[in-house]
């Protein structure tokens, strides 16, 4: 039984315990909800859904859909399966914060970036956020995110996941190497 | 949607989030370190979950228990460019 908590309470497991623990989630995903995880979709669901409260006519399109229109939309603008799913990987995060006794609010507390690109948090947020519209703006021309596509793409075969892996690993190099330069 | 579909959605949604906390994916050096391959944890994650997840499922379907939902689609140039815009932001941000 301690020896349960002990593990459970390491700050980390080995990336292929974990990566198991995931496999087995998209296969229960499939089982149960006869659905693929994802996280990227749910964004869209819930910017769609937002958006068409306060400005319909910008958010009467193809993508989340034409109200009265017959074609269904690529976003369905309204609390999805994927919806519920982000909110229960929030919890998750931080449930597994508590388990290993890191769970702590932090503003920009990582060394290396502290290092490389500097200790100020409003780069942190800055940075933060203009990545997370680029990965966003990806995830939804390429049609899914390392969860929805790659991952959930990837157990199936589908040649779109592996596309997009390599597409990423490309571009994420490159980045790497203009943000690290000589110490890349 | 019916409770148990929530239910189950959240309950899968923990899992997620905990694995994905365990293998140390929420920490910025982590996903950094896989673009200059100083550190492979994203690819063992990924590649272990996809491995995992693809056993379980041809069997499941050998067995009859599960037809596999739609498949995301596949459009070469969109999922390449998709893939080329995502790898800037997160390798710039680190998520």
């Amino acid at each position: 039984m301690n020896q349960i908590k002990a593990f459970i309470s390491q700050k980390t497991w080995s990336p292929y315990l974990a990566g198991i623990l995931l496999g087995i989630v998209g296969l229960l995903t499939v089982l149960l909800a006869n659905t693929l995880l994802g996280a990227s979709g749910a964004f869209e669901s819930i910017v769609g859904l937002i958006g068409k409260k306060i400005v319909p006519g910008l958010f009467s399109n193809v993508y989340w859909g034409v109200e009265g229109g017959r074609a269904m939309p690529v976003i369905r603008p309204e609390i999805t399966w994927s919806v519920i799913l982000l909110v229960g990987i929030f919890f998750g995060g931080t449930l597994a914060a508590f388990s290993s006794h890191t769970f702590k609010f932090r503003f920009n507390d990582d060394a290396q970036w502290k290092r490389i690109i500097g200790p100020q948090p409003w780069k942190r947020w800055v940075i933060g956020f203009v990545g997370a519209i680029i990965v966003e703006y990806g995830a939804g021309i390429a049609g899914g995110c390392t969860s929805g596509l790659a991952i959930s793409g990837g157990m199936l075969f589908v040649p779109a996941a592996f596309l997009f892996m390599a597409g990423f690993m490309i571009t994420g190099v490159i980045t790497a190497l203009i943000v690290y330069r000589k110490r890349y | 949607m019916t409770v148990s579909s929530v239910i189950i959605a959240l309950v899968l949604g923990v899992g997620f989030g905990f694995s994905l906390n365990k293998a140390g994916l929420t920490s910025y050096n982590n996903i950094a370190n896989q673009f200059r391959f100083t550190d492979m944890t994203i690819l063992k994650y990924m590649m272990t979950a996809i491995v995992t997840a693809m056993i379980g499922l041809y069997i499941f379907r050998g067995l009859g228990w599960v037809t596999f939902p739609t498949v995301p689609a596949t459009y070469i140039v969109g999922n390449l460019i998709g893939g080329l815009i995502f790898g800037v932001g997160m390798a710039g941000a680190g998520y």
